[in-house]
């Protein structure tokens, strides 16, 4: 059954799948520090509001994964903030997060080297979002 | 006069100790813009193609373009073309730094040197006047002492040299601008060598262009510069330099690894990245002049056997050469071996692939402890390899087989070495592998010097780094180990970077700025007027004009071609299982040119190109 995208039970599943992973744990050893994602309104697809993400990650566990306010979210580490169609497109890889960030289809408040050394990781997570049975918002619209 | 020109180009002749001034009509100039496709226009009108690359009848050419010293971000640029000494092909390679924008304020566009002078000499140019001068006390000195040498006097001055590579006419030396800057590849450092050039020096006090819309030219200008700031790759581009790459590229299996045998080393990378770079050894970011990005490295190691005095650190290509091509992991070796290359005046690419190649043959048993005089050369063992650098340089022991590049040196050695060379046309390949990312083998296998990467802006659009889909029909996101659609990307990408280059303007802020932006700063200086149409039309003129270089000295279908190493996929690592399918990327690619069976550019596209001349050449 489908979850809702960017709720908190849908932060609930992604944390899990986190957790279920056996590589994970290896790959994000070094990664310390919260990551939140801001996606912006786009109320033609059915998201009116901005909405915001918490997660916080340390060497290789996770903690809190909670759908929160601006304020939280950008107390993270690692800001992200991106439209909705783009987040859309990094959960089904067909944009690369990375490349995403290049060309300004993303945009980060953090410290880019660590990223750019913590690479592996990033990658990991953003692969295991694609895990989560997903239900957005504007395929309810449809 | 077109804006943004200074109006006049200096020709030298060192044979005769003469110089003159010429001019070139508008039309040429707005056909041909300037930097390497101004040189080549100006080559194919007025020299021998066939002399021998070493000789006396083959110019150098040093030219900017109507956008350098205008205050736009990254048109510091400038190219430095021939014939190439090291591929026997056309040759350029372009430079950052402040050079350019200096040779503007003397009021030339561009400067060609012929002849050969008797004994070693400077060439100077300030805008009261040219001067040759004796340079038989710098000869032999190395470009860091020899650029010092020469600004003593007047610190303004900006410099080009060669050092003791060029003086002994290595095929693979390099010309340093103020010891940061580099025109590396195709061995131009050689021609200058044999030219007895020691330097060029230049200062400018009052020459500026006009531009032709100056209200336009500010207003593009706010633009880019915002959207500068704006860019997350010129930030990483900041903070981590070119070396950002490292990390990355091992993931996605661009970075080469044990002479282009292996993959997969992230820890490898992780020692060698720019973030590492950044944490240890950095002191400052150093930036080209009229760049707000600042990618360029200053490094200083303090301690330990590969110490080194702060001064111009390693770009990426570096880093993977000297670094993962010889399973080194130590930064600081890295950083020696830049050093030592940037002192002797050789291009860190074919240095490096040549010592690599000399390790995997030294592990085979087809080279011996005797031969390299005693050196171990195992993989990362840095001592070794720094003492080869050196001798390379000097021509001295096995480095008088380096010298040359590793091509001249496989052909020489034998046995086993031409297959583990990784080449296109003679000249070695980036540290891009085309196993990871298809279009930077075609690239490769098309671009007018040999294997390139900077010839085009493939890197950018195949790598994601930038996507410009009000150009030409791309994707945002393209994946690495496919070929199918990428005859198209890697050839409206040619035409753009071309362009770029034409203009003299950096890849880097090009890539960071819509080219919306770059288009309207470009008319306004010019006042050429130009849409997207007619810039990337430029970008194909000039393709085609350098390929029919190219074939008038023998170069065809044959010579597009992925060595056999590149054609052999690997076992581990990002581009596991890969490689190009090179008969697609070629069939595809060749229809999008207009090159017939035999790779020469066919008569209609001449034609619609308004190559006449070449056209009565080549049939």
């Amino acid at each position: 059954m489908p979850i809702k995208a960017m709720t908190q039970e849908w932060m609930d599943a992604y944390k899990a799948a986190i957790q279920a992973d056996p590589e994970y744990k290896s790959i994000a050893k070094d990664w310390e520090g919260s990551v939140s994602l801001v996606v912006n309104p786009d109320p033609a697809r059915n998201v009116p509001e901005p909405i915001y993400l918490f997660m916080d990650y340390w060497h290789g566990d996770v903690g809190d994964f909670v759908v929160c306010d601006k304020e939280k979210a950008e107390s993270a580490k690692f800001v992200m903030t991106g439209d909705y169609a783009r987040w859309k497109q990094v959960a089904y890889k067909e944009l690369d997060a990375t490349k995403a960030l290049l060309q300004g289809k993303l945009k980060m408040k953090g410290d880019l080297p660590y990223v750019v050394r913590n690479i592996k990781t990033v990658n990991k997570v953003i692969d295991l979002l694609g895990k989560v049975d997903t239900l957005w918002p504007d395929d309810d619209h449809q | 006069m077109a804006g943004g020109y200074a109006g006049k180009f200096l020709r030298v002749n060192l044979t005769e100790g003469s110089w003159s001034d010429f001019t070139l009509d508008h039309d040429t100039l707005k056909r041909f813009i300037g930097g390497s496709c101004l040189a080549a226009k100006l080559f194919l009108d007025q020299y021998p193609l066939d002399a021998d690359p070493l000789s006396p009848e083959n110019p150098l050419m040093i030219m900017t373009g109507p956008m350098v010293g205008s205050g736009f971000p990254g048109t510091s640029r400038f190219s430095v073309c021939a014939r190439s000494p090291q591929t026997g092909i056309w040759a350029e390679s372009a430079c950052g730094g402040t050079f350019g924008p200096e040779l503007k304020r003397t009021g030339y566009d561009g400067v060609v040197i012929e002849g050969r002078s008797q004994d070693p000499v400077t060439l100077t140019i300030h805008d009261s006047g040219v001067r040759i001068s004796d340079a038989s006390s710098l000869w032999g000195r190395d470009i860091y002492e020899a650029t010092d040498t020469l600004k003593a006097g007047d610190k303004s001055a900006k410099v080009l040299a060669i050092g003791p590579a060029g003086e002994n006419l290595a095929r693979i030396a390099a010309i340093g601008n103020d010891k940061g800057h580099f025109s590396g590849r195709a061995g131009l450092g050689a021609l200058m060598g044999s030219k007895n050039l020691k330097a060029v020096v230049v200062r400018g006090t009052s020459a500026k262009a006009a531009k032709a819309d100056d209200a336009g030219f500010k207003a593009a200008m706010k633009t880019a510069m915002q959207e500068i700031k704006d860019s997350a790759l010129a930030e990483g581009l900041h903070m981590m330099g070119s070396d950002a790459n490292m990390d990355l590229g091992m993931v996605t299996g661009d970075v080469p690894v044990k002479n282009w045998t292996s993959g997969g080393e992230f820890d490898l990378a992780s020692n060698l990245s720019g973030p590492t770079m950044r944490e240890k050894y950095l002191t400052k970011a150093h930036a080209c002049t009229n760049c707000p990005i600042a990618c360029k490295r200053v490094v200083k190691v303090d301690d330990g056997p590969f110490a080194t005095a702060e001064g111009p650190g390693p770009e990426y290509e570096t880093c993977a050469v000297f670094g993962t091509m010889m399973m080194n992991p130590d930064l600081t070796a890295v950083i020696k071996a830049n050093e030592l290359c940037n002192r002797y005046g050789m291009d860190t690419i074919s240095c490096g692939s040549a010592v690599a190649l000399a390790m995997e043959l030294y592990e085979k048993g087809e080279i011996t402890k005797d031969r390299l005089g005693g050196l171990d050369l195992s993989w990362g063992n840095m001592d070794a390899v720094l003492e080869l650098v050196r001798q390379t340089a000097y021509r001295e022991g096995f480095g008088d087989i380096l010298a040359d590049g590793a091509v001249h040196a496989a052909r020489r050695l034998g046995g086993s070495a031409m297959d583990a060379v990784v080449h296109v046309k003679g000249l070695e390949a980036p540290m891009h592998d085309p196993r990871g990312f298809h279009g930077m083998g075609l690239a490769y296998m098309m671009s007018n010097r040999g294997a390139c990467h900077l010839q085009h802006f493939v890197l950018a659009t195949e790598q994601g780094m930038a996507s410009w889909p009000q150009l030409f029909d791309m994707k945002d996101d393209y994946e690495g180990t496919t070929s199918v659609g990428k005859a198209w990307l890697v050839y409206n990408s040619e035409n753009y970077g071309i362009l770029a280059n034409s203009l003299s303007i950096c890849h880097y802020v090009a890539y960071s700025i819509r080219p919306e932006t770059l288009r309207d700063a470009f008319n306004a200086i010019t006042g050429f007027g130009f849409d997207f149409a007619e810039l990337l039309s430029t970008g194909m003129r000039d393709w085609t004009l350098k390929r029919g270089f190219n074939n008038l000295l023998g170069i065809s279908k044959k010579d597009d071609i992925l060595p056999k190493r590149i054609m052999t996929a690997l076992e581990e690592g990002g581009a596991a299982g890969s490689v190009p399918d090179t008969d697609l990327l070629l069939k595809e690619y060749y229809a999008l040119r207009g090159l017939d069976e035999r790779g020469f550019p066919k008569e209609d596209v001449l034609v619609r190109l308004g190559l006449n001349e070449l056209k009565e050449r080549l049939y």
